[in-house]
């Protein structure tokens, strides 16, 4: 891995940004150029940045083929409810993948790709193993898994066309105090309904966990699906009760209510989540342990710790305005 | 674990819970009440081994208790929990079993949880009317331990629903003799003559077989 020249979709997410500057950092990789409709989140001193919509075919595609990259880390996956509403956030997903991977199979010199994909695939319809791994089939049972799906064809189609390995990494859901997520926000209400004795076990998986995965994905040319996940799981009255919250169970109709009221207070619930909270979520990563030789060092317990620790508002004081 | 301490960390949500939903510290919170209901006494621990993953082929009548017998026996003789299949995917009674430790009983689950190492109880079909037969099993319940490589433990269950005592007769792990369809057929009669060996050890044969 040397010389690398690496374009980054998504690159104005949580996600992106972090996989970006550990790519700045990496001696292997010659130059990093990112896409996305956000700007990044922090300093990117070495990679440039196009603030482009994923949606922009004309701009999307000359912009790929100019930078002529060995690799793509497509992670233009946009969660229904993180940043964008759902439809939009599922039309940004299709676009994105379509543009920045289709635009990057036609370059000769591409040799791998890697893609950001999530547990949500396989869908979790009655029946369905709580904790699947590679080989079982992908039926997907929530709107974002079937985004997931589509940009998991579109990656192995462009693989093909272009005859490079595609990593398509099944992250376990990102949560973390600074990641905007739909799942983070509903946790940290005050108040959080939950399934009334419905309650399974779902894994989490810590942002500095799923950049390294990436990177290690990248560095690595691995091909085909690979669960990334932190170790262990909780239920969903497990997590509100670590976090000092106060569990309220729904049934039924009830969850139409604390839908709307989750929503009025901010914290909108996706289907994709509300299917986490209650048939739960997990994953069995040894296929990536072995293939990456890399292992989450967060589990999914220190993720939801970790969820709660927002830095304390101080009140300054107007006496001293020189501290701020 | 004290009981005290115990409801503390479900208070606080600071208890464990596996990927597959089992809950040790609930269970070890029920246990006395639970054996108010069952009195375990297992023989033949020693073909258990201390970690690993194992198949354990139980017979079953009505198939009530069995599972949680089981469970119970391996749990307090050999300090490792049984995964029993035959959990519905229902709510509330699904997820209410597999904090007790079940699982679905399709092929994905329970080659997930060999593959983490784990002892996954398979029934044998139902004997209601002859306590003293091992049913017969279906021959692809062996399929997710025949990839696995993981060997198969029969475990004869001896007791009724009306009463309390239960015996929990593990015998000599059968290590599958190669791959395909033959192998699973095999295996799975070798099992089944083995449980009914059990069985017959255990139990008296009936003065008036019925």
């Amino acid at each position: 891995m040397k010389g690398m020249r690496v374009v980054v979709s998504g690159m104005g997410g949580e996600l992106g940004t972090r996989v970006t500057n550990l790519l700045e950092a990496h001696p292997g990789v010659e130059a990093v150029m990112g896409i996305d409709l956000d700007p990044p989140r922090r300093r990117i001193p070495r990679a440039t940045f196009h603030r482009v919509d994923p949606r922009d075919r004309r701009r999307v595609v000359p912009l790929v083929e100019g930078f002529a990259p060995t690799a793509v880390v497509h992670l233009g996956v946009y969660e229904p409810n993180a940043r964008s509403a759902p439809a939009t956030a599922a039309a940004l997903t299709e676009a994105a993948a379509v543009n920045v991977l289709g635009a990057a199979a036609r370059c000769r010199t591409l040799d791998r790709i890697v893609v950001r994909s999530g547990l949500e695939v396989y869908g979790r319809a009655r029946g369905a193993p709580i904790r699947p791994d590679e080989h079982v089939e992908t039926r997907p049972t929530c709107a974002f898994g079937r985004s997931l799906q589509r940009v998991e064809h579109v990656a192995s189609a462009a693989a093909r066309q272009a005859g490079v390995p595609a990593a398509r990494l099944r992250l376990a859901t990102v949560v973390g105090p600074h990641v905007p997520s739909p799942l983070g926000r509903y946790l940290r209400l005050p108040v959080v309904p939950i399934g009334a004795w419905s309650a399974l076990p779902f894994s989490l998986l810590h942002q500095e966990d799923a950049a390294a995965a990436c990177v290690r994905a990248l560095e690595t040319g691995a091909d085909g699906a690979l669960n990334v996940v932190g170790p262990g799981a909780v239920t969903a009255d497990q997590a509100v009760r670590l976090g000092g919250r106060v569990p309220v169970p729904v049934i039924g109709p009830g969850w139409l209510v604390a839908r709307m009221a989750a929503e009025l207070f901010g914290a909108p619930l996706p289907d994709h989540v509300r299917e986490l909270l209650v048939r739960g979520r997990c994953g069995d990563g040894a296929r990536a342990r072995a293939v990456l030789g890399f292992e989450p060092a967060q589990s999914t317990t220190d993720v939801v710790h970790q969820l709660y620790e927002w830095a304390e508002v101080v009140q300054l004081d107007p006496a001293h305005r020189d501290v701020a | 674990m004290s009981i005290q301490a115990g409801l503390r960390r479900r208070f606080d949500g600071t208890y464990p819970v596996d990927e597959w939903g089992l809950d040790r510290d609930l269970v070890e919170l029920m246990s006395p009440l639970v054996g108010l209901r069952w009195a375990t006494d297992a023989r033949g621990v020693e073909h258990l081994s201390a970690d690993g993953p194992a198949v354990l082929v139980f017979n079953r009548r009505f198939g009530l208790s069995e599972p949680f017998v089981l469970a119970r026996g391996v749990r307090l003789a050999a300090d490792r929990p049984v995964r029993f299949v035959g959990a519905p995917d229902i709510a509330p009674v699904g997820p209410a079993l597999r904090r007790f430790g079940a699982v679905l009983g399709s092929h994905a689950e329970v080659a997930g949880l060999l593959r983490a190492g784990h002892l996954v109880g398979i029934p044998l079909e139902r004997a209601v009317r002859h306590r003293h037969k091992a049913g017969r099993l279906p021959v692809e319940a062996l399929a997710a331990a025949l990839d696995a490589a993981a060997p198969v433990v029969p475990v004869a269950l001896v007791g009724r629903e009306v009463t309390r005592r239960w015996v929990v007769a593990v015998g000599e792990p059968l290590s599958p003799s190669g791959q395909g369809p033959l192998a699973e057929v095999e295996l799975a009669e070798a099992v089944r003559r083995a449980v009914q060996d059990l069985l017959d050890e255990a139990l008296p044969a009936p003065r008036w077989p019925l």
